[in-house]
């Protein structure tokens, strides 16, 4: 009896042990950064000539991992097999799902192998430090379509330290004329059915900004289908906290340098976390939250919660950036009909004080430098993913990404002029239609502005007729009354020329641990991410502001700071 | 274990050898397998003392001795995760450890044998549900329009939603709630299987000394579980700083990562994030050699006690 006890307890014991020696196995090698956990996406092979897809030519399948959130497409999706066919390259994408960009790209790198294309948004300069991209420089000049993105100068703005270029920002990239009718940046934004409440009135401060909403929640505490009101929401989660973090920037009348202010008269760096402004914003958001303006979840919500909650119509209002929350909540209030109720949101251009310049929008194209898309080392086939880069800004097939099948899509009037029916644009807004049929490669090279055929926009939502038929009414009547055509002469804005070293953020973005600067700047962010919301959340405003301050002059943003003057006096002096 | 049960030296022979090929074949696939998996890779230990860069790879980078730890105790918030993770290390050790006996214990009384299995099948299920999944689940529960919100509401506990995951003071234990929730049933099976092990004779002799359901959990049951009970308390006791990832990931925010960051997530932050591996190795290694420190301690601890031990 006593023996085989023993031998059960061994047993289970033994059984137990082992399960407890593979975890931490597994944890050893996490810190080690040996073997990650089979989670590498995009996963980096690459089928070449698949016939199993019937097609006569063969096909090349390369992968591209992009460090943002996204909505794969289907297989065999209409247009993708389209372009296939015309190019010769299928791209497989996949999105960054519940991890941040630089732990998603640091999970790769450790892994050691990487999809054909790659963006990594935050995690670019780690890509570039481990040795996985490849140097542009000699296939540029083969490929004129991809060439031509780029003046020599702003190429020159993409060199690494060792001199040449490893990718390029896709975005803010105009051909020819400008057709912009979005403010595609960040502002505070409201609801059009709040303005028409109240007549129109006209918005300069933050004061006045929240008086409106509290007034307007007061008077409509529900919605029409009795669903109570969010006045304000903030979204706080991971790098999007840009919703509450930098606005004080903005309502001193700087633009959007991102992690600090350029003083143009002094040519210094400024830190706006420390501004008299800055402490205004929360000073205000604090009063507002006291009072129940702002939503009590705002600092727990995560990025997919807060789009749920813009979709209701329930919020009205947020500063944000515009493709941050648009895309998909327009698209879900056209389809609900909420667009007719006058949810959909117009930006205001805030300042600290009435009677100020913005600079809320910023006019022609910021070259972000310090992401973009790359080709890896592990690209089986380099020239064809170049020559796929430099064939989709073929205007033939930029028209099937941006605008689709003609007569599909949309349809060509007598001048040549592209245009949609209401049925195609509420096709184009559904959802499961977009992933089985339309194949935008939104990551790839492309343009805004004026088609190569001198008439039509690039993309839909800047053609002139688009725009202006695809408002909803509360919208149209909104912008009337205040005079304006478009979201840019909405947000008024003003016209200035922004300097060399604009925007400071693609430096501060690639900062690494390397130097104090980098460690500081890390440590500034995490906490910030603590004390922010704290502050607008404190009973007592002073006593946490000033806890804040003291936690904040810890991480030593002095060397955040002066590593930034140092950067701006590089890129001024050029 | 097999103390007091001394051998004989014997003399290793060609023929001993011979006879045992079998047996020592599988043992060595196990001890290649063990050493491949398991000790290989502490080779990457070498980052910690590195300036590590993926470019130049182990070998060819810069050396910079015991900056990285140097830099880690200096660190305010590496001695507030090590903080973290001990306290919810030692809650969930302790929580889930006496309810897992407190458990299999009530459970093996029940005597309605389709009940027993019954509940013991509902209670190990949430086991296999992975965390994301766990986790999502309280998000929706304890969230202001929740499930727990709403009954405190009705039952007039509170006048005022409560947002559970705003507040320090909530966090560790809805980590350890969650675990107890996940895991307790689990847990118990051990504990039960080891109750099953006793032998029937003793409880008879015990009822006909007249022993009641309460003496016969004291005097049997427990005492007969005890060894059971030390070695995973000495095995537990070194995972004390495995105290999860995945919980505090993805239930953390930044009002409250002052409370719920872990090693791992520091290691996750600074190795993986900022790219910085050696600093993320230094971290881990702080880390192990802390487990089997404290593993060591329990150990020695037990054997001093006269009770069953690991090693």
């Amino acid at each position: 009896m006593k023996c085989k006890k023993l031998t059960a307890l061994l047993l289970t014991a033994a059984m137990t042990a082992s399960v407890l020696v593979g975890c931490g196995g597994t944890q050893e090698s996490t810190s080690t950064g040996g073997s990650e956990p089979a989670e590498t996406p995009g996963g980096g092979q690459n089928e070449t000539a698949e016939s199993s897809d019937g097609g006569s030519k063969d096909i090349i399948d390369f992968t591209m991992f992009i460090a943002m959130p996204g909505s794969e497409i289907n297989d065999g999706n209409e247009i993708q097999e389209i372009i296939a066919q015309k190019t010769g390259v299928r791209v497989k994408e996949t999105w960054l799902t519940g991890q941040t960009a630089a732990e998603a790209v640091g999970t790769i790198i450790a892994g050691g192998e990487y999809p054909d294309f790659i963006d990594g948004g935050d995690g670019q300069m780690a890509l570039y430090d481990a040795g996985a991209l490849v140097a542009w420089d000699d296939y540029l000049d083969k490929y004129p379509n991809l060439k031509e993105m780029y003046s020599d100068e702003e190429w020159d703005r993409f060199r690494q330290a060792d001199g040449k270029i490893y990718w390029a920002n896709i975005f803010q990239n105009t051909y020819g004329e400008t057709k912009a009718t979005t403010h595609n940046d960040e502002a505070f934004w409201i609801q059009a059915k709040v303005l028409a409440w109240d007549n129109y009135p006209k918005i300069e401060t933050l004061d006045q900004y929240f008086d409106l909403l509290e007034r307007y929640a007061a008077a409509n505490p529900t919605m029409e289908d009795g669903t109570e009101v969010i006045p304000y929401t903030i979204l706080c989660e991971d790098w999007r906290y840009f919703c509450i973090e930098n606005a004080g920037q903005f309502l001193d009348g700087y633009p959007n340098d991102g992690s600090v202010i350029v003083n143009t008269d002094t040519m210094k760096i400024e830190d706006y976390n420390t501004s008299e402004t800055t402490h205004e914003y929360f000073q205000k958001l604090n009063e507002e939250y006291q009072k129940g303006m702002v939503d009590h979840e705002f600092a727990t919500q995560t990025y997919d919660e807060y789009i749920a909650k813009l979709s209701t119509g329930r919020v009205l209002g947020m500063c944000d950036q515009w493709w941050d929350f648009a895309f998909t909540v327009n698209d879900v209030f056209k389809q609900q009909g909420l667009d007719l109720q006058g949810c959909n949101y117009v930006p205001l251009g805030l300042t600290i004080e009435e009677g100020m310049d913005n600079m809320w929008h910023t006019y022609g194209d910021t070259q972000n430098v310090a992401n973009g898309v790359a080709i890896t080392t592990s690209c089986k086939d380099v020239d064809a993913a170049f020559k796929f880069l430099n064939d989709i800004l073929d205007q033939e097939i930029h028209d099937l990404r941006f605008w689709g099948i003609e007569g599909v899509d949309y349809l060509v009037d007598d001048e040549g002029l592209y245009y949609r029916t209401e049925d195609m644009r509420m096709q184009c807004a559904n959802t499961e239609y977009k992933a089985s049929h339309l194949c935008v490669y939104s990551y790839l090279p492309q343009y805004l502005g004026t088609s190569r055929d001198g008439k039509n926009a690039m993309q839909v939502p800047e053609q002139t007729s688009e725009f202006f038929s695809g408002l909803a009414q509360p919208l149209v009547d909104c912008f009337n009354a205040y005079g304006v055509t478009t979201y840019v002469e909405m947000i008024g804005s003003v016209n200035k020329e922004t300097g060399p070293w604009f925007p400071m953020y693609s430096y501060s973005n690639n900062m690494t641990t390397e130097t104090p600067g980098g460690v500081a700047w890390a440590k500034m962010g995490e906490i910030k991410h603590e004390w922010l919301p704290k502050v607008v959340m404190s009973d007592s405003f002073d006593t946490t502001w000033e806890q804040y301050m003291k936690a904040y002059e810890e991480c030593s943003p002095q060397d955040f700071l002066s590593e930034m003057q140092e950067e701006l006096d590089r890129r001024a002096g050029q | 274990m097999s103390r007091g049960r001394k051998q004989a030296k014997q003399k290793i022979t060609w023929k001993e050898v011979k006879r045992q090929k079998v047996l020592l074949i599988w043992s060595a696939l196990f001890v290649i397998y063990g050493f491949i998996f398991y000790y290989l890779p502490l080779g990457g230990w070498i980052m910690a003392f590195q300036n590590y860069k993926p470019r130049d790879g182990l070998l060819h980078s810069k050396f910079i001795g015991l900056d990285k730890f140097k830099f880690l105790f200096g660190d305010a918030s590496f001695i507030r995760v090590i903080r973290n993770t001990l306290a919810m290390g030692t809650i969930n050790l302790v929580t889930s450890f006496i309810m897992a006996i407190l458990f299999a214990i009530l459970l093996n009384e029940v005597r309605w044998v389709l009940g027993k299995k019954m509940v013991q099948t509902i209670s190990y299920l949430p086991h296999f549900l992975s965390w994301i999944i766990v986790t999502g689940i309280l998000h929706d529960a304890l969230s202001s329009t929740g499930i727990v919100n709403e009954v405190l509401m009705n039952l007039g506990i509170i006048d005022k939603q409560i947002n559970f995951f705003a507040h320090e003071g909530y966090f560790w234990p809805i980590v350890a709630f969650s675990n107890l929730w996940k895991e307790t049933g689990w847990n118990a099976i051990i504990y039960l299987a080891a109750i099953t092990a006793i032998d029937p004779s003793l409880y008879e002799a015990a009822s006909i000394d007249g022993a009641g359901r309460w003496a016969k959990i004291k005097y049997i049951t427990l005492p007969g579980i005890k060894p059971t009970i030390i070695i995973l308390l000495l095995m537990n006791v070194g995972n004390v700083l495995n105290a999860g990832f995945e919980v505090q990931y993805l239930l953390g925010n930044g009002l409250v990562q002052k409370v719920s960051q872990t090693i791992d997530i520091y290691v996750l932050n600074w190795g993986i994030s900022q790219n910085d591996y050696s600093l993320g190795t230094a971290a881990g290694i702080f880390k192990s050699a802390v487990s089997i420190f404290l593993i060591v301690i329990a150990n020695r601890i037990a054997k001093h006690s006269g009770e069953e031990s690991l090693f």
